[in-house]
């Protein structure tokens, strides 16, 4: 029976390439990620270190692959990783990490520690040593095809019902059409009205779309515990889907882990179909906005302050920090404010990366987002609106803990809100 | 020995009381006499301890009514004599007269009108008379190498000449820097394995007077002190006088405040050197060069060789001839690596790497077949 | 002591062995990293890769350095940002536009450049010692810092301290005869000569891999780095 530490400590092996360890000689230990990690900002805990939480990494990296470390190693200079060692790290990169990678941008040696980290939760995917809830959601979306439960029924029935009470037209299934829409379970359990809105913009701008029941799950939860089998299985999911429909794009709605899974992490992993392209549902819109297939009613949300709240995985990692400025400036001229900071260097909400579905990550969770308060606070803002349903389902969630009087929006529904009629 | 003092022959020699004063005076200036601590044994050679509670003239005055003219051997081994050349010719007529002819030289080879075995004959005997009392000097590098075949005097190696003569010898004045440190024989590939004096001698006092040549006035001031107060200068870890090799070149350069505003020529003749702008990048070495060059200059003041426009070679130095080049930065290494070798030095850590990289993809390839086996 | 002869070895074959051990041991390094291989990038940028390594080294070097406000986390530790960067500032100008450091240069690669004057790049050294000693400070007191630093960190300080320190004392002849000072600081150049290869002040070099990777992966994106 091979130790968790021998698991974990040949999955670092596995892992290490000429990208990551170019990177981990490149650390000069100077602290300096540590202050752009919400959750040490919020909890002051040392150990929440970005360069602390690849510790084990680097650890790995030496002992094994350089001449200086086995030396230390072997003169007990350094001691080897242990089974309490991935124990320990383990909570410390799933219950206070959310791979925002705001680290990576004040890293002096610009080091992607996001995608670092991601490595570390492969070990530990690998080593079995997962958060339990984490592990439940991931066994359930391997069951049933979403962390929340919602099998092809359910999903059925739940579109079935969004397309009658907000009466609007959502086609399932549809073979020929030119593109494959993908809601998350978040989107179809927690904010169907999402779906309705989304609905309501492709079909005024007459995108030839779909949905898919086989398909119908773009969260993926093995993208957060950092296995690669899971996360593929997912991804296939989706894949399988659109060759089976014939699509030429895939749109994923408002989910940014999910982007950075399928849009930017899916084609080194596995086979992609090729001829699809694969964008994110704020694009889109942006596109639709800036041909004009899509108009908008110019101030339609101009009352009191608004501000934007970037989403690390669409905008920070997803590169759609354009498109929400532009929607904004016609939706809310005068009202809309910006955070500060913002766009690529704009906080985490604290709830992504998996840490929302932790019980355990509950405290310094809510610690974070008092740097979100903060920042609201000091634009007077009375709502703020975002284009992923994660950190909507945060920002909502602290919202009703910290009793906070302000309106959370989600951007494709104020867009939705907006249309002028065709 | 009923000889006069120094003091009674330039009486005799015309010199009034106050003139004499005023050659006390110069005496006093040409060994940059300050205070001067005797050095233990050597009082008894000379005479009488002159007690430090009198002034500075007074004491020259007293020291030089007691004391007798000087003896001394002048040996020359591998060297080109400029030391002597620069001597004659030396433009301080009071001091040196006062040298050259207050002492006795009983034997030198450029300067002696005679030769052959008579004239080495003739140093034996003056070596035997005032053994214990004569100041050698040396002038040039000696040789050991292959029984000390390179060079020889009527048949004797210079090691054993050298010697000979220590063997008797007061105190040993080497100069300049063959003499002192090997100089130009020594310099790579060393083919004779030349030594400085002070390399070879240990049980005398060596006074090591480098320059390339030695400053005749050094020379001079040198002996001065010996011959008026029997004591030795105070001496730095290469036995260089510290009146006289204490402070660097650098420190007392007249283009130093262009060294500091960093306004330098960059090549002979150019703007900058007509100017007089510093020499630094043309390789002058005056940090790391102590001597009097830039004080008392060459040619009885007239000039040395940076305000006449040329860097400093650093020649008061040991090893000077292979310090890295005349016109090479003075803060440049004086070993680097060539070309090959530095890329020997690349292809060495790529050879080792690429042992060290196949091992590591060879556990990455075994991580890998690992993981496999645990899926299955 | 003969302080003379200390240096000769000093300048000489210890800076000669101490150069060819920093020289094959780079080599060995960066030949070492590059053998754990490189996998393609699959995936369609919707940016320019190159351009985003462009300016993530462009920000790096005119940017960060003289304005690192623009950062918004500058406020929280603004110490290591000031202390850091004058540090570097101070050290390229003593090492590259000091003139002694220059002719060294010139005598390595067989060309030389015009300099600074004396006083501009004594200053600039002083505020990099002195900054050197608030990043050392800051290293024993922060948190953070604290958790992360070993001894090999602790090295890292000394073995830089050491020899700008001497190479001002030098410069100042404070204390000692210069020939001790130059002495003194060739045997700490050549000891921290000796020390790159197996430390992370290599980062020097890997700083061009990680800024590359870091400028590409955000260019890809089309996000500014």
């Amino acid at each position: 029976m091979k130790t968790i530490s021998n698991i974990a400590m040949n999955t670092f092996v596995k892992e290490t390439g000429g990208y990551v360890a170019a990177q981990l000689e490149a650390c000069t230990r100077c602290g300096m990620c540590a202050d752009a990690c919400h959750f040490y900002v919020a909890t002051g805990n040392p150990e929440y270190a970005p360069v602390w939480k690849i510790e084990l990494l680097k650890r790995a990296y030496e002992q094994r692959f350089t001449l200086s470390g086995k030396i230390k190693l072997a003169l007990g200079v350094d001691k080897p990783v242990t089974d309490e060692d991935i124990q320990k790290f383990s909570k410390i990169v799933y219950e206070a990490c959310t791979m925002c990678n705001k680290c990576s941008m004040v890293c002096p040696m610009g080091l992607q520690l996001g995608p670092l980290i991601h490595e570390v939760r492969t070990s530990m995917s690998n080593a079995g040593v997962v958060p339990d809830d984490l592990m439940k959601a991931v066994n359930k979306q391997v069951e049933e095809g979403s962390p929340l439960g919602v099998t092809d029924d359910v999903y059925d029935d739940r579109i079935e019902w969004v397309a009658d009470e907000w009466e609007v037209d959502i086609p399932v299934d549809v073979k020929g059409a030119d593109t494959l829409v993908v809601f998350s379970s978040i989107e179809v359990m927690k904010f169907p009205e999402n779906i309705a809105a989304i609905a309501k913009i492709l079909n005024t701008a007459g995108e030839k779309w779909t949905l898919s029941t086989a398909g119908r799950e773009v969260v993926n939860f093995g993208f957060y515990e950092g296995s690669e089998e899971r996360t593929k299985m997912f991804m296939q999911r989706i894949f399988d889907a659109a060759k089976e429909l014939g699509v030429k794009k895939i749109v994923v709605t408002e989910c940014g882990h999910a982007y950075d899974a399928l849009r930017w992490t899916s084609y080194n992993m596995m086979e992609v179909p090729a001829g699809i392209e694969i964008t994110h549902i704020v694009g889109l819109i942006g596109e639709y906005v800036r041909s004009g297939k899509i108009k908008l009613k110019a101030g339609a949300f101009d009352n009191g302050v608004i501000t934007f709240h970037d989403a690390c995985k669409i905008q920070r990692r997803g590169g759609h920090i354009k498109e929400p400025r532009e929607i904004l400036k016609i939706l809310a001229p005068n009202s809309f404010k910006e955070m500060s900071p913002s766009k690529e260097q704009a906080i985490c909400c604290g709830g992504g990366g998996g840490v929302i579905a932790i019980k355990e990550a509950d405290p310094v969770r809510y610690a974070a987002f008092e740097l979100k308060i903060d920042q609201m606070k000091a634009v007077g803002a009375d709502a703020v609106v975002m284009s992923c349903s994660n950190c909507r389902l945060q920002f909502t969630d602290c919202v009703q803990h910290f009793n906070l009087d302000i309106k959370v929006k989600g951007l494709s529904q104020m867009v939705a809100d907006a249309l002028e009629e065709r | 020995m009923a000889e006069d003092s120094i003091c009674s022959e330039l009486k005799k020699e015309g010199m009034s009381r106050r003139g004499f004063l005023k050659f006390c005076g110069l005496v006093a200036g040409a060994m940059s006499f300050t205070m001067l601590p005797p050095i233990e044994g050597l009082t008894d050679v000379r005479g009488v301890q002159v007690p430090m509670k009198h002034g500075t003239i007074e004491m020259v005055a007293k020291a030089l009514q007691t004391k007798q003219r000087l003896p001394v051997i002048w040996m020359e081994f591998q060297d080109c004599a400029g030391c002597s050349e620069a001597l004659t010719r030396s433009k301080s007529p009071t001091l040196v007269d006062l040298v050259l002819n207050k002492i006795t030289v009983e034997y030198h080879e450029t300067l002696t009108a005679a030769a052959g075995f008579q004239t080495e004959e003739a140093k034996l005997a003056a070596m035997q008379k005032y053994a214990g009392q004569y100041i050698l000097v040396v002038e040039g590098s000696v040789t050991d190498l292959d029984d000390g075949i390179y060079c020889t005097i009527g048949g004797k190696s210079s090691m054993e000449l050298l010697r000979e003569a220590a063997a008797g010898a007061a105190a040993i004045v080497a100069t300049g820097n063959c003499a002192a440190f090997g100089g130009l024989p020594r310099a790579k590939p060393n083919p004779t394995g030349a030594l400085g004096v002070y390399e070879v001698i240990k049980d005398k006092p060596v006074v090591n007077i480098p320059g390339c040549p030695a400053i005749p006035e050094v020379f001079t001031g040198v002996l001065a002190q010996f011959l008026v107060f029997g004591t030795l200068p105070e001496l730095d870890a290469l036995h260089r006088p510290k009146n006289f090799y204490g402070t660097a070149i650098h420190d007392r350069c007249l283009r130093r405040p262009f060294y500091d505003a960093g306004k330098f020529a960059l090549s002979f003749d150019d703007e900058g050197a007509k100017k007089g702008y510093c020499l630094y990048k043309l390789g002058c070495k005056g940090p790391t060069t102590y001597n009097s060059c830039a004080t008392l200059k060459w040619s009885g003041g007239l000039s040395f060789p940076i305000q006449s426009g040329h860097p400093c070679l650093g020649c008061s130095e040991p090893n000077f001839w292979d310090g890295g080049g005349f016109y090479q930065g003075q803060s440049a290494p004086i070993s680097k690596p060539t070309g090959t070798v530095a890329a020997a030095a690349v292809a060495a850590g790529v050879a080792i790497a690429a042992g060290v990289g196949m091992a590591n993809v060879a556990q990455k390839k075994a991580a890998h077949s690992a993981d496999k086996e645990e899926e299955e | 002591m003969n302080w003379t002869a200390v240096l000769e070895f000093a300048r000489g074959p210890f800076f000669k062995v101490a150069l060819l051990v920093f020289i094959a041991g780079m080599a060995y390094r960066i030949a070492r990293i590059i053998m754990l291989g490189w996998t393609k990038d699959r995936v369609p940028p919707r940016g320019s890769k190159v351009e985003g390594a462009a300016i993530s080294f462009l920000k790096g070097i005119l940017i960060w350095p003289f304005i690192p406000w623009v950062k918004d986390t500058f406020k929280r530790n603004p110490i290591i940002y000031i202390a850091g960067g004058l540090f570097h500032l101070g050290l390229f100008v003593v090492l590259i536009l000091g003139t002694a450091h220059m002719l060294v240069w010139k005598s390595l690669l067989g060309f030389g450049w015009a300099t600074l004057p004396l006083p501009i790049v004594d200053w600039l050294a002083a505020v990099a010692i002195v900054a050197m000693i608030v990043l050392f400070i800051h290293r024993l007191t922060n948190p953070v810092m604290r958790l992360i630093s070993g001894w090999p960190e602790w090295l890292n300080l000394l073995f830089v301290f050491l020899p700008m320190v001497t190479g001002y004392m030098m410069t100042h002849h404070l204390f000692f005869r210069y020939e001790v000072l130059f002495s003194l600081h060739m045997l700490s150049v050549n000891v921290m000569l000796i020390w790159i290869p197996i430390s992370r002040i290599s980062h020097f070099v890997f700083y061009f891999f990680s800024k590359a990777i870091h400028g590409a992966d955000f260019g890809k994106r089309s996000v500014s780095p």
